[in-house]
């Protein structure tokens, strides 16, 4: 085992620890401002990839293109399920929100399913981006471009919830939503904006997953596990301890799999022992601050 | 010695200091009150007593034991119940339920009001009609709360904490909740009440703790503690009713 | 014992023999096709009632494949060393234990973290069985000694005494003892513990409780054919299923799950005919959002709470017929 070969583990982990970040971002800002624990995330960022993919194989659309297409037609399609579905949900008791945001990712991965087959496939793109060399190791092009959308997109999530009047809004809104009524925000519209930011993020995110993954309805699930997994590590609402947490899950799992016999098929198990892990270890996650269980 | 006891607690959240190194004690035998200003740290002395949020420093005993650090539901064995100002409860359970609930899982070695056997007995002493099986997500406000009475009361505690019992109540209800609050201690009872309105204390208790930022401000008499230029200050303009 | 008791327990015993009823008459039609469907139903009810026990308490679990896989596996495997009565026993008693493990470290934490670890829990152990070939069978999969002899019919009587024990565990915690704490539990695990519940404890027992019934429907599907591979147990289906047929037949009932998992084999067929045999779920999904939007009691609940409104309804009539005379 060469140094170059763990180099090279080490840093194509990294470039889909910024996809996995980006992913997460998205949940965590839904998840932390409506308090819906949104399992349909992960369906969401499938769709997303689907979409790139199908644009690009059917008609030639540049995955540039397909991705921002993606996050349109994903955040639309949040606006979509918030108004039918989910502002009815959230009179309801915790207990059922999170049963109806499962029964919404059973759905549509299903519908994928029925639509597309199971079968992965890989979308045969022509990288976006120059290789990267970096001394020993030479980074394909579709990772470093998955890398940079990424980690925009996460950085755009934190800036968001940061830096914007909708942020201020949206924390607000989270942290007591009866008296930000009172204050005069439409907490309902708050929200609703929140979960349509985190669709498009999620649309974007399935971009990107469809220039360095497989393309197929299960990719979801995955994703969506993993992120949970991320949150748990860095703590929930914690954006920038997702980002930890995705660089930590992403780069053992990558090291499992090029260094363990059978490692490619342990990506679950790896990412449910460091869950567990965590869980025993510092339940508030390992950058969260102390939060009530 | 028993009652309650605090010694030395602190209870921070991130770099507030929700309570701050309080120390005090609630005689057994009394009916006390815990007065202070919105966010004073009422609330939050009652999470730390009650063990849902065991304090960083200090001790609490309750009868000469501690308690500090103690899961809620064990601190309740211990003879501690305290009620809560706007309960959540399950809207499908009716009151005898909800009562049944720490009759068979608190402390059973103690006796409960005198003439009250079971749940609906407990729930007509608290002043609510059980009969016919009204669920919990049809109770009003007073009724709530005289539920919640109902179900500490069922903790079979040695100690009593009603935070805000009486807030927004009618004067009607104010009056019965007061009679009853009187009749739980006169049965044996030490109770410590967490109120706004300072009528019904200078009416209800002989003694006063008043808390302001997370610090003990005054204890004593409360027409004398009332008068303390100190909790004057605190109050002022806060709504300060006499 | 007083008469009220014996009222309640002669009510309850009826009961059992209606559920039991319709799965004993199909066995003795000995209809082949029939014979098929009552054990599938009678299975997924099982593995239902099961996810229901815990749900009781809040929590949501998404990894009840796992249990159901365990308890197939663990009496397969243990059957012939142990033989069928012990076998069986400790192979339940290997989902209980793997349960209160399990729930030690997850069910203190807010109720996401639990149904994401039993999801990722339920993933993980397939990977668990295919790199541990030499223990588990691996991707080969093992051969439990088949039930009753292999006759169908028979299959199903032993199958629906397996329904009416998982019946009455179910109702065990629909008791006074346990129904109240629960759904306190589930709505406002402060106040539990304020009214000196025990939380976390009783948590763990349902989960526990619920692994070992969903390992007594593994049980019974592995027994069927006698020959199972890890994805006919392991598969997502068993994690999702118990949640569809809970909720379209009622949660928090003993009746629920049995009627939800007659109802949604019939909605199955039907998306199966549309479909074809991938894709069919769809139906969980659909039927899962629409009752929790649209009648979160499920069929059961919905029809109870009918004859609730009737008998109030009713009630005041009475009262001033009896005025009047």
């Amino acid at each position: 085992m060469t140094t170059a070969a763990v180099l090279q583990a080490v840093i194509l982990s990294l470039t889909v620890a910024a996809l996995y970040a980006a992913v997460a971002a998205g949940l965590t800002l839904t998840v932390g401002v409506t308090r819906i624990i949104n399992f349909a995330h992960g369906e969401f960022v499938m769709l997303g990839a689907f979409l790139t993919y199908g644009l690009h194989t059917r008609w030639g659309v540049s995955p540039w293109l397909g991705m921002a297409a993606s996050g349109v037609a994903l955040g639309l399609l949040s606006a979509l399920v918030y108004r039918l579905f989910l502002a009815r949900v959230l009179k309801q008791d915790e207990h059922n929100q999170l049963l109806a945001t499962l029964g919404l990712s059973i759905l549509l991965l299903n519908i994928a399913v029925i639509l597309w087959s199971p079968d992965p496939r890989v979308m045969q793109a022509p990288a976006l981006l120059p290789p990267l060399r970096l001394g020993p190791v030479t980074v394909p092009g579709n990772n470093v471009a998955v890398a940079l959308v990424g980690l925009l997109l996460f950085l755009a999530m934190l800036w968001i919830k940061n830096h914007t009047r909708y942020g201020t809004q949206m924390r607000f809104a989270s942290d007591d939503p009866e008296l930000a009524l009172h204050a005069g925000i439409n907490v309902d519209r708050v929200f609703e904006l929140s979960f349509v930011i985190g669709g498009a993020a999620a649309g974007v995110s399935g971009g990107l997953v469809a220039l360095v993954l497989y393309v197929q309805p299960s990719v979801g699930v995955d994703l969506v596990i993993r992120a949970f997994a991320i949150i748990a590590l860095g703590g929930l609402g914690n954006i920038p301890g997702a980002l930890m947490g995705a660089a930590i899950l992403a780069l053992v799992e990558g090291l499992v799999s090029t260094f363990v016999p059978q490692g490619g098929s342990w990506g679950f198990g790896v990412a449910f022992l460091l869950l567990l892990l965590v869980l025993i270890v510092r339940p508030s996650g390992l950058f969260g601050k102390q939060v009530q269980a | 010695m028993s009652g309650l006891r605090i010694e030395g607690c602190t209870v921070a959240f991130g770099g507030l200091r929700a309570i701050d190194n309080v120390t005090l004690a609630i005689p057994e035998g009394t009916i006390t009150a815990l007065i202070g200003p919105n966010g004073s740290g009422k609330s939050t002395f009652v999470n730390m007593v009650s063990g849902q949020i065991p304090p960083a420093a200090g001790r609490i005993l309750l009868g000469g034991g501690a308690i500090t650090g103690l899961r809620p539901d064990r601190i309740v064995h211990r003879g501690l119940a305290r009620t809560y100002q706007v309960p959540k409860v399950p809207k499908e359970l009716t009151i005898e339920e909800v009562i049944s609930v720490p009759l068979r899982y608190a402390r059973s070695d103690r006796p409960l009001p005198p003439g009250v056997r079971s749940a609906a007995d407990l729930a007509r002493y608290c002043g609510l009609r059980p009969a016919g099986g009204t669920r919990c997500g049809q109770l009003s406000v007073s009724d709530l709360r005289r539920l919640e009475i109902a179900r500490a009361l069922a903790c079979r505690p040695d100690v009593l904490l009603l935070d805000e019992s009486m807030a927004g109540l009618s004067l009607e209800d104010t009056e019965q909740v007061i009679a009853l609050v009187r009749e739980i201690h006169a049965a044996g009872v030490t109770v410590l009440v967490i109120e706004h309105v300072m009528r019904i204390i200078a009416t209800l208790c002989r003694h006063a703790i008043v808390l302001n930022q997370g610090r003990l401000l005054a204890e004593g008499e409360p027409q004398r503690v009332l008068t303390d230029p100190d909790v004057r200050e605190a109050y002022l303009g806060k709504g300060f009713t006499l | 014992m007083n008469a009220a008791g014996m009222n309640i327990l002669v009510l309850r015993l009826g009961f059992y023999v209606a559920v039991a009823a319709p799965f004993v008459a199909v066995a003795l039609a000995e209809h082949a096709f029939l014979v098929q469907v009552a054990i599938g139903i009678a299975v997924s009810a099982i593995l239902a009632l099961a996810w229901d026990i815990l749900s009781r308490t809040g929590q949501v679990s998404l990894g009840h494949a796992a249990f159901f896989g365990m308890g197939g596996y663990g009496s397969a495997l243990l059957t012939p060393v142990l033989g069928p009565v012990l076998g069986w026993i400790a192979g339940l008693l290997l989902c209980g234990a793997v349960a209160v493990l399990l729930g030690a470290v997850t069910l203190r934490l807010r109720r996401l973290y639990f149904t994401i670890a039993t999801l990722s829990f339920s993933l993980s152990i397939q990977v668990f069985i295919l790199v541990t070939p030499d223990l588990t069978g691996g991707s080969t999969g093992i051969m439990p000694p088949v039930l009753a002899g292999g006759s169908p019919p028979h299959q199903l009587l032993f199958i629906t005494g397996c329904l009416v024990a998982a019946a009455a565990v179910s109702d065990v915690f629909l008791g006074s003892r346990f129904r109240p704490a629960f759904f306190m539990i589930r709505n406002n695990p402060h106040l539990a513990a304020a009214s000196g519940v025990p939380v976390t404890r009783l948590k763990i027992l349902a989960f526990a409780v619920s692994g070992m019934v969903a390992g007594l429907a593994g049980a019974c599907y592995a027994g069927l054919y006698g020959y199972v591979i890890p994805d006919d147990v392991f598969t997502t289906n068993w994690n999702v299923l118990p949640l569809a047929v809970t909720i379209l037949g009622g949660m928090d009932t003993t009746l629920g799950p049995v009627v939800g998992a007659v109802a949604l084999r019939l909605l199955e067929e039907v998306a199966r005919h549309f479909v074809g045999g991938v894709g069919y779920q769809v139906v969980y999904g659909a039927v899962i959002i629409l009752f929790i939007v649209g009648m979160p009691a499920g069929l059961v609940g919905f029809a109870r709470g009918l004859l609730r409104r009737r008998k109030a309804t009713e009630r005041p009539d009475g009262a001033k017929a009896r005025l009047a005379s």
